[in-house]
């Protein structure tokens, strides 16, 4: 019998790091190691009560362990939440296409984020920066709701001595203590100017932001093939068969998550 | 081609029987529902059944597990339910392969001697007969079947059997197409004479969102479509004992593309019901390069909301540019 894709592989939970009231890093150990692309995605299962979609936040050059970041937001998340180190989960995948990096090489590379859509965000980054000399420039824009929905909070620093340049925003901040920009993510382009001629831009963020963001890389001259959005959408099977996550014909848990803004423009409420 | 004597079908049902489960669909008050054989005649005359032939290759609820159980024959299946199966077959065959979409079933189809009122395979462009995807196909002649192997394993039970069949003669061969004909005719006349082209639909329909909005109205979102659609796949995974749960599902339901964090992209009624088009007459031939859509007038049966698709279609076809 060949390989049932709707089995899942049993996995650990070796660590658990909460990143805001809302949002926690779960550290997981496949009994396989999981060869992922970065951009790709999981099925984090829990046995006996439901499966569903993240893509790691973790490097794609670590297989043996990789981290997921999960944001509590239905019956599902609100489980995984009370996991702990030890306990066992499943994971199926990896699934989808992930981020085609052989397109970014030579390239400045501006990387557009907001809230929890920094998850797949970081596993780019790290994956980049691991490889650094491939590409020109790396650069990112991280904006979230407030000071304390930061995730990765302590890692910024990190990342730009590995060569990142990164900015930031908050919407906005009622103790002061935020001393960066504030407003939605977008207003970091008030100070910096990315050469659209000689870059890719991807974006990851809740649909508003990603809209949003889309709207200001085209005004800034990206084209609409060089910008790279995450999809989000519902899924179920994750290997194109359910038909839950259609986006226009295609499915984007086969073929997506990642997609050029051109394939899809087209396509009514993509943003919905 | 061969000839089955129709005094030697029931010897070659008996003999398909041995190392088989039959189903075949068996006429109650003028409809056809399948039916398990358990030794009694049938015939292979009339029209599809009520529901399709999917759910013996993916039931609903079925918990995914490695099952015994005896390979089927489907006698009598028709054209509609092998160009659902087709597409079928792309969704779930395509890599990575649903290991559990049944691969031991054959199919022994059967041409339509008489068409459901709501039949329109033949105003979509289809016939009221397969063309392909069978093992064995049965055709009407006077005193017989002329009976056609459409795959391997269909030439080989033909071959395993000879002593039942003869060779067809041409005379006997221009006779199915007499019952195809007229079959053909009286679906074309229930419609109207209606000659709708899928390519035209797939060009109209976004332009055409207030033609959908309106059927859409009525649309009760119960999925009743969907679920006897021959060519329609979706479904959802649930956890269940040892391994996932397989439930079929229904983009007419307002929660089917809802995320978690509270999105739903089509919340209302007339993008999912349009979604419903788009995926047969566009999306679908775009991506697996079959329509989704065979004419076989189930939606229109069972619609609770009294929605003719083919209507519908018509409307859409016959809106201005
Ligand atoms: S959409 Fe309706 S007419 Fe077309 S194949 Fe499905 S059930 Fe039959
Ligand atoms: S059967 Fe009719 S009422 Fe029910 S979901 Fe389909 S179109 Fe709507
Ligand atoms: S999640 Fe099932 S088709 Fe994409």
């Amino acid at each position: 019998m060949s390989k049932d894709p709707y089995r899942a592989i049993d996995a650990w939970i070796t660590g658990v790091i909460d990143e805001t009231p809302a949002i926690k890093t779960f550290v997981v150990k496949p009994e396989i190691p999981l060869k992922f692309r970065t951009g790709q995605f999981i099925q984090f299962t829990l046995y006996g009560e439901g499966e569903a979609p993240f893509t790691p936040s973790s490097s794609h050059f670590e297989a043996e362990k990789f981290e997921v970041t999960i944001m509590r937001a239905g019956r599902v998340t609100e489980k995984i939440h009370k996991l702990k180190q030890g306990d066992v989960i499943g994971i199926r995948g990896p699934l989808g296409n992930g981020y085609p990096l052989e397109e970014f090489e030579g390239k400045e590379i501006l990387i557009l984020g907001g809230g929890v859509g920094m998850a797949p965000l970081r596993s780019l980054l790290l994956t980049l920066l691991a490889e650094k000399e491939k590409y020109k420039k790396i650069s990112l824009l991280y904006g979230s709701k407030t000071p304390d929905d930061i995730v990765y909070k302590s890692q910024f620093d990190n990342w730009r001595k590995k060569g990142a340049e990164i900015f930031q925003s908050v919407d906005k901040c009622e103790t002061g203590e935020w001393k960066g920009k504030i407003g939605v993510v977008t207003c970091l382009f008030e100070d910096i100017k990315p050469n659209a001629e000689k870059g890719v831009a991807i974006v990851c963020g809740p649909p508003i932001m990603m809209k949003f963001g889309t709207l200001k890389l085209l005004e800034l001259g990206y084209s609409p093939d060089r910008i790279y959005l995450s999809m989000e959408k519902n899924m179920s099977c994750g290997i194109g068969k359910c038909g839950h996550c259609a986006l226009g014909k295609y499915f984007v848990c086969k073929d997506g998550p990642v997609f050029k803004y051109s394939e899809i423009k087209d396509i009514e409420g993509i943003w919905d | 081609m061969k000839f089955l004597k129709k005094e030697n079908f029931e010897a070659f049902a008996k003999k398909i029987s041995r190392e088989n489960d039959i189903f075949y669909p068996e006429q109650t008050n003028g409809s056809y529902r399948w039916k398990k054989n358990e030794g009694e005649s049938f015939s292979l005359e009339g029209h599809r059944t009520v529901l399709p032939m999917k759910y013996f290759f993916f039931p609903p609820g079925e918990n995914l597990k490695e099952k015994e159980r005896k390979p089927a024959v489907i006698f009598g299946a028709r054209g509609c339910d092998l160009r659902g199966l087709a597409l079928l077959k792309k969704i779930y065959l395509e890599e990575p392969e649903d290991i559990y979409f049944r691969k031991d079933i054959l199919i022994f189809s059967a041409d339509c001697t008489s068409a459901h009122k709501d039949c329109f395979c033949a105003a979509l462009g289809d016939e009221p007969w397969a063309e392909e995807g069978f093992d064995l196909n049965f055709s009407f002649a006077r005193d017989g079947y002329i009976v056609e192997a459409g795959s391997d394993k269909g030439s080989e039970i033909l071959k395993n059997n000879s002593g039942l069949f003869e060779d067809a003669s041409n005379a006997r061969k221009r006779e199915i197409l007499e019952v195809r004909q007229k079959t053909k005719e009286t679906v074309l006349k229930q419609n109207g004479g209606k000659n709708i082209k899928p390519a035209v639909i797939a060009e109209k329909i976004e332009k055409n969102t207030d033609v959908l909005a309106k059927y859409a109205e009525d649309c009760v979102s119960c999925g009743a479509c969907t679920n006897v659609c021959p060519a329609c796949f979706c479904f959802f995974l649930s956890e269940g004992e040892n391994n996932k749960i397989r439930y079929s599902d229904s983009c007419q339901y307002p929660g089917y593309a809802r995320v978690a964090g509270g999105a739903n992209p089509r919340k209302e009624m007339t993008p999912r019901f349009k979604h419903r088009f788009l995926c047969k007459f566009f999306y679908r031939p775009a991506m697996q390069e079959i329509k989704g859509c065979t004419g076989c007038g189930r939606c229109i049966d069972g619609c609770q909301g009294g929605i003719n698709f083919m209507d519908v279609l018509a409307d859409i076809a016959g809106a201005a540019e």
